[in-house]
């Protein structure tokens, strides 16, 4: 679990501090819906261009010097399990954390029990941007003309050199670590250097990796500033430097407000989180970041922007799950120190130089050389003699775990389920997605890749899986707000800007028009600032 | 303004200022007899009391496992988690206990890998042995079981029948004993053995009880299911 570092709370204004006459009267530049990666960026380039920000957030401010605490886990009523019957759908959740997830019962969604999907949110101000693994990768043009180079589904309205420059500059901000090393499937960036040697155990690795085509790289990774790579730290400080941005905490937004004269979104309607009371704002432009799902919910409960239709639809994520762990025979019996240690990345190999039959795109692979201990569920074997099995391979653990890509398909998506609201009355999403064939062979692949490539470095395979976790679990959702050129197959331009509503923005990761392997965080934030630094320049141009 | 009216509101305001000093002065030196406003009082300064969890001291009650099945189970958890080169095992770290208040508020799922589990070791003990589980011998309780175990990754446990109970019985064991104030007193716990510590996150700005009902489901489900005396203002 990340920790918040030094990081001071934000000096936000509660509803209550707000004058509701100043409220009806002001009219922002700009609203902001949403607080994490996608609204901080927005919300740091637009008021750094001097223009007036409001921003809006679901839930309140963390602060760990009162919401948290040191304790022993036997302090905790369940021991550390999660709490029974709670965050049935959030794998990564335990009893200290519990609390830190969106409430199922509180924000409920509906699917149908054969096709479960794991929504994994958090509100608090500054969103999932407070806990997240800070893995850092550019997409490539293998992701951004994917249907050029395979013929599936569509190309974004844009390639990797229209993006670099503004990953360059999310790079510096969040100080990502990485080596030069990538093939063109994952582009290289403006890296903090990591020149550590490899350690044996991940030279034998890659001595086996190689001949088979098979890249490995160096992790790359968001170091940010005080141990904390978020918005509260890196992004919403200079905008708040700048006096140019409010914020408002526990501001539920209901529905975007619209002009009766022009058809434009002027603004929203929210809710007090606390006391229920429904309250409203205005502004020349809306910019959506509340989240993937969280955005396109508000567009559709909203009706606005799908003449398309396509809203809701093109849902995609990642498989995680598969994988597997592997021991090291050198490093058992207490001699791992000197083999072991270091992570590495291996970008997407298949359907680049070579064609699957099995399945389109591809997957990546994280990769660990652990010091640590290996888990009993490792061995087939309890008592004494699990004990000593554990003893004996500690320190020797060797991780595979797969990043694969989903195909965006229609019959992916998302709709409204007017048969339920949550706690604030809103009505809730309805998720109907599963995985196809695409994904269980690549998942399958995945697995026997690995378990040639460890057994030709001479490890040993202790456990393997090939069964992905349920859709949502990777927290990688994008799509339903589609980008791309054609506003009859699209819901989004180029700019990441409404087709139908030239002062609608959506910049968080609904605007993906496919979902590559990668962890999305990176593109997420170079397409908020390269939507917002077009949106200031239009707005000084006075075309939106 | 005239000057007599000036002079007229400039008493008046010295008059003010004074009752309003007198009035404070007079709630910050309440008489000693008088009743002190109830939410005063505690301050940084106050001594905090200290206390224990009621784990190793009070006995818990069952309200899952049937006594028969805590018999199986507790003969289950000493098997697969039994006391270790001085560091205690399952049955000493009240893990049974603690099985119980878990599966007993899980969802049904795990209830019926549990119950029919259980049920399931039973009945192959008295058709291979002619005995209760609880009453076989380590060997005789390895013969039935090991054959069931596996090897797996994390969120992915075996699907099959009877490796299902027995291998997420097993990891459920050994997390709740590791996690329990015994194994955290154990004095003998070796760096990588001990007890978890963590980052506990209370609820952050929790939204009131006195939320509105037809606000929050489960809220208002709570509430419906025990329904309070009301007492007429």
């Amino acid at each position: 679990m990340t920790s918040f570092g030094t990081t001071q709370p934000h000096t936000l204004q509660t509803i209550q501090d707000w004058n509701p006459e100043d409220m009806k009267s002001e009219v922002f530049d700009v609203l902001i819906v949403g607080s994490g990666h996608a609204g901080g960026m927005a919300a740091k380039i637009l008021t750094e261009k001097g223009i007036r920000c409001l921003m809006l957030n679901a839930g309140p401010v963390a602060d760990v010097s009162r919401d948290t605490s040191r304790k022993q886990v036997y302090e905790l009523p369940y021991r550390g399990f999660k709490p029974p019957g709670r965050l049935d759908h959030v794998f990564q959740s335990n009893e200290f954390n519990a609390n830190v997830w969106v409430d199922e019962q509180e924000v409920p969604y509906t699917f149908d029990a054969a096709n479960p999907y794991n929504w994994v949110r958090v509100r608090l101000f500054g969103g999932r941007s407070l806990f997240w693994s800070r893995q850092s990768f550019r997409l490539s043009d293998y992701e951004f003309k994917a249907k050029t180079h395979d013929g599936f589904g569509e190309d974004w309205p844009i390639s990797h050199s229209d993006l670099a420059p503004f990953y360059s500059r999310v790079e510096d901000i969040f100080q990502v670590a990485g080596a030069l090393d990538g093939p063109p499937q994952m582009p290289d960036g403006n890296f903090v250097i990591d020149d550590d040697p490899w350690t044996p155990s991940m030279q034998r690795f890659i001595a086996a990796a190689t001949p088979k085509g098979i890249p490995v790289c160096k992790q790359r990774r968001a170091m940010g500033r005080d141990g904390l790579a978020s918005s509260v730290n890196l992004l919403l400080p200079d905008a708040e430097q700048t006096g140019k941005l409010k914020s408002i905490a526990n501001a539920v937004v209901r529905t975007l407000t619209v002009d009766k004269n022009t058809g434009l979104p002027n603004g929203c309607v929210f809710v007090d989180r606390h006391t229920l009371q429904e309250m409203s704002v205005k502004a020349r432009v809306v910019v959506l970041a509340a989240g993937t799902l969280e955005s396109t919910r508000l567009l559709l409960n909203s009706g606005l922007a799908n003449s398309s239709g396509v809203m809701g639809h093109y849902l995609m994520d990642q498989i995680y799950g598969a994988g597997l762990v592997a021991s090291v025979p050198e490093a058992r019996g207490g001699n791992g120190k000197g083999i072991m240690g270091g992570a590495a990345i291996i970008p997407r190999f298949r359907n680049i130089s070579t064609k699957s039959d099995k399945f389109l795109r591809g997957y990546a692979f994280n990769v660990t050389s652990s010091t640590g201990g290996v888990g009993a569920r490792n061995f087939a074997a309890f008592g004494a003699e699990l004990q000593q099995k554990m003893e004996e391979y500690h320190g020797s653990a060797f991780y595979m775990g797969i990043m694969g890509e989903v195909i965006g398909r229609r019959e992916n998506h998302v709709r409204i389920n007017p048969a339920k609201v949550d706690a604030w009355g809103i009505p809730v999403l309805h998720i109907e997605t599963r995985y196809t064939d695409n994904e269980y062979n690549m998942a399958k692949d995945a697995v026997d890749v690995a378990m040639e490539v460890v057994e030709s470095a001479g490890f040993e395979v202790l456990s393997k899986n090939a069964v992905p976790n349920p859709p949502g679990y990777s927290i990688h959702e994008v799509g339903t707000c589609r980008m791309g050129d054609d506003p009859k197959t699209s819901v989004l331009n180029k700019w990441s800007q409404s087709h139908d509503h030239k002062n609608l923005f959506v910049v968080d990761g609904a605007g993906f028009t496919s979902a590559g392997w990668q962890n999305p965080t990176m593109t997420i934030l170079a397409l908020s600032m390269r939507a917002s630094e077009h949106l200031a320049d239009e707005m000084g141009k006075l075309n939106v | 303004m005239r000057r007599r009216d000036f002079v007229r509101s400039l008493i008046a305001a010295v008059f003010a200022t004074r009752g309003l000093a007198a009035q404070q002065a007079a709630r910050q030196q309440l008489p000693i007899a008088s009743p002190v406003p109830w939410t005063l009082g505690l301050n940084p300064k106050t001594p905090i009391p200290q206390t224990a969890v009621a784990e190793g001291i009070a006995e818990a009650k069952l309200s899952f496992f049937t006594a028969p099945q805590m018999e199986s189970l507790e003969r289950l958890c000493d098997l697969l988690m039994p006391a270790m080169g001085g560091k205690p095992g399952a049955v000493d770290a009240e893990t049974p206990q603690f099985l119980d208040l878990l599966i007993g508020q899980s969802p049904e799922p795990r209830k019926k890998i549990y119950a029919g589990g259980l049920a399931w070791i039973e009945a192959e003990a008295q058709k291979k042995f002619k005995m209760a589980f609880a009453k076989l011998d380590d060997g005789q309780a390895s013969e039935l079981l090991k054959p069931w175990l596996r090897t797996w990754m994390s969120d992915h446990p075996p699907v099959e029948s009877h490796a299902d109970f027995v291998n997420v019985a097993h990891d459920d064991i050994r997390e709740s004993t590791f996690n329990s104030k015994a194994w955290a007193e154990s004095a003998l716990a070796s760096t990588h053995e001990g007890t978890p510590t963590g980052v506990y996150w209370s609820p952050v700005d929790p939204e009131p009880h006195t939320m509105s009902e037809n606000a929050k489901p489960h809220v208002q489900a709570a509430k419906g299911a025990a329904k309070m005396p009301m007492y007429p203002r």
